[in-house]
């Protein structure tokens, strides 16, 4: 089936490279990746300016539609996770509900008969008349006490989600409420960056690039099944759907898996191979907590020494006789323990190597930037321009691209079912693992081999990982939205 | 402190000292220092509860920021109950945590912990231990909640039994409350526990 595969991308002739590299797409361009890139997918990668017009054109909308305030406006937003239209089509319905979920309305009736001349409930001053107001439910504190309120909750913070003061009164404070009780330049700066954030954290068509001190947004419009967006600023790869790194073929829900799995289990294995094993015996697990390589088996009283398992009164006191006893460990392996032993095992097969390829990632890293001093160097030295060197910079650049897929093939084979899939699937990761290699070796001895015989493995490399993401990311994605609640 | 803690604290300790639950010894309020900086709360075990009979003694820390944050409050009482921890007293309620509202009283805490006891919130446990007990094995809990009150927080009723094996672990040397501690999380099965103790 993969000589098929391979007839199927055989028009594929590597004018597509760049999609990981710079964002210089033209329109042109982007309809043709979608055909050839499994993996395609429409975003755009916006900077915080950008983002906040964005907004303020949904909150203009909301507040001319509705004859509101902006402020008012953001508080509703935010609880329809920024769906305009869909405000104005319930408000027309029932003006009263949205207000109520949206919490610019309580949800009981008003309180009655509360005068605002009592004594302030928080501070438990009598503020003067002026000094003194209340959100819509007519919960009234002093100025003081609505101060101090935001600013403790914007310092720990909260910014959309601040509630009113009174008990079981959840009707939320707006923007403008908010600045008016606040005078520190800080506070009030603070409170609108954590308002900036929050608002992007609740449009669903939007999301934060993960990268470290990084200040770009991307926008899309689908968020389910692996989608790949890369950052302008960081060159990030992430998921849009997820936010975790970018996962193909492996889908969001098997990757979150995989990598608690992961944060879990490696302090486990570590532990585990190097302080543990099983009795000879009887297979109970028996923990090292000593120097002493006298262990006896809890279980069962077995003697027998930790560094060959062999029968400890064989060995007498001396320890060089030791390697003679390592091929009697006599172990079964049909009891609960032998069980959980070979799912470790099978663990760390798939986790050495998913960990070997991010390595090897991190190298390819190194790799680029020698590279890139190398090109220049050549380029100044009169061998060429840039653009005679450039097959040489696009050979490293999908070395990453494919050693970045082979990577989160791991996660996806772990926890795959046996049966004629996986096996096609593992026959597809070998292959593309042998490309891998073989290029590799190609583009370290780059500026020796014969420049059409890089670009031929170069195509070979990204045939064998579309045809894989074709196959398996597309039943991915389709078994992603079948099984979405 | 903070004035508007302060003068907040000084007016509700008031509000509870006036409060008809005082009079009628339900509760009790009392100053740990001059800075108004720590209570000690009492409240007693409502009636037809395992705790009935029982006087818990709480930590009340009032933080700076009161009452714009709320106060910490936990049981130096020990007691046997799925939304506060065998361990530390913690309580895990949600007026003390999210839904907190400045205006707020120490009074409606102190009834809503004590409500707390009447109605426990099995759904949101403290002690993972104990709220399995009180989900699968309620006379269990009942009894063991009973025992504890009798022993900690001096409630009428001894169970004999239970005495008995603490006191059989007392016998190997064990320490009192980690012998009940241990007999409790193993449903007083002793050996269950003694294999717990000495492993
Ligand atoms: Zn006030
Ligand atoms: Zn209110
Ligand atoms: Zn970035
Ligand atoms: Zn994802
Ligand atoms: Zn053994
Ligand atoms: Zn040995």
């Amino acid at each position: 089936m993969s000589a098929e595969s391979d007839m199927e991308y055989s028009d594929n002739d590597g004018d597509d490279y760049d999609y990981y590299g710079e964002q210089d797409d033209c329109d042109m361009e982007a309809v043709d990746r979608s055909k050839s890139d499994p993996e395609y997918f429409v975003f755009s990668c916006l900077r915080v300016e950008e983002v906040e017009k964005l907004l303020n054109e949904s909150i203009e909308l909301l507040s001319n539609s509705l004859q509101i305030t902006p402020s008012l406006a953001k508080v509703m937003l935010h609880a329809y996770e920024w769906n305009a239209q869909e405000i104005l089509k319930k408000y027309q319905e029932n003006a009263n509900e949205v207000l109520v979920y949206s919490r610019v309305k309580p949800s009981l009736p008003l309180p009655q008969g509360n005068s605002s001349q009592s004594v302030c409930a928080v501070c438990a001053g009598v503020p003067s008349v002026n000094k003194y107001s209340a959100l819509a439910c007519m919960h009234y504190f002093c100025d003081d006490c609505w101060g101090m309120h935001f600013e403790v909750q914007i310092m720990q913070g909260v910014s959309n989600t601040i509630q009113c003061m009174a008990q079981d009164c959840e009707v939320r404070a707006p923007e403008d409420f908010v600045l008016s009780h606040v005078a520190k330049p800080a506070i009030r700066e603070r409170y609108q960056q954590f308002m900036f954030k929050d608002h992007v954290k609740s449009h669903p068509q939007l999301r934060f690039c993960p990268g470290p001190n990084c200040q770009w947004i991307y926008q899309a419009w689908v968020r389910v099944g692996a989608r790949r967006v890369e950052c302008r600023g960081c060159e990030l790869l992430t998921c849009f759907s997820c936010g975790a790194p970018h996962h193909a073929p492996t889908d969001c829900a098997t990757i979150r898996r995989w990598l608690t799995k992961c944060a879990d289990d490696s302090e486990t294995a570590n532990y585990i191979s190097a302080h543990t094993k099983d009795c000879p015996k009887c297979q109970i697990c028996i923990e090292k907590n000593g120097g002493c390589n006298h262990m006896q088996c809890g279980a069962c009283r077995h003697d027998f020494c930790w560094v060959c398992l062999g029968d400890w009164k064989s060995h007498g006191s001396e320890y060089y006789e030791c390697s003679r006893y390592k091929e009697d460990p006599n172990l079964g392996t049909d009891n609960q323990h032998a069980q959980a032993r070979e799912a470790l095992k099978k663990y760390l097969h798939y986790y050495e190597r998913w960990e070997n390829h991010a390595r090897s990632l991190k190298l390819e890293e190194q790799t680029l930037a020698s590279l890139k001093s190398r090109i220049n160097q050549k380029v100044m030295a009169g061998e060429g321009t840039w653009i005679d060197w450039q097959y040489l910079w696009d050979a490293a650049r999908l070395l990453k691209r494919c050693r970045y897929t082979l990577q989160y093939t791991y996660p996806f084979a772990y926890y795959m079912e046996n049966g004629p899939r996986k096996e096609l699937f593992e026959y597809q990761q070998a292959q593309l693992e042998a490309e891998i290699e073989n290029l590799s070796w190609k583009v370290e001895r780059a500026e020796t081999t014969d420049r059409g015989d890089l670009e031929n493995q170069m195509d070979i490399a990204e045939k064998r990982r579309t045809t894989l993401l074709k196959d398996f990311l597309e039943f991915n994605t389709n078994s992603a939205s079948s099984s979405k609640v | 402190m903070a004035n508007i803690a302060a003068k907040r604290i000084k007016r509700e300790f008031k509000e509870v000292m006036n409060s008809e639950e005082v009079a009628g010894g339900y509760i009790k309020l009392a100053l740990v220092n001059d800075s108004w900086t720590e209570l000690q709360g009492t409240i007693v075990g409502p009636p037809d509860t395992p705790y009935e009979g029982g006087t818990f003694q709480l930590e009340i820390k009032v933080p700076e920021t009161y009452p714009f944050n709320p106060p910490k409050i936990r049981f130096v009482t020990k007691i046997w109950h799925p939304n506060v921890s065998s361990v530390t007293g913690a309580i895990c309620l949600d007026i003390l945590k999210d839904q907190w509202a400045a205006a707020l009283t120490l009074r409606t805490v102190l009834l809503s912990i004590q409500a707390l006891l009447s109605a426990a919130e099995a759904g949101d446990p403290q002690d993972a231990v104990v709220a399995k007990q009180y989900r699968e094995s309620q006379q269990l809990f009942l009894l063991t909640a009973r025992h504890w009150t009798n022993v900690y927080a001096g409630g009428p009723s001894a169970i004999w039994e239970f005495d008995q094996k603490v006191q059989r672990l007392l016998d190997m040397g064990i320490d009192e409350h980690e012998a009940r501690v241990a007999l409790s999380h193993y449903d007083w099965e002793l050996e269950r526990a003694t294999e717990q103790l000495f492993s």
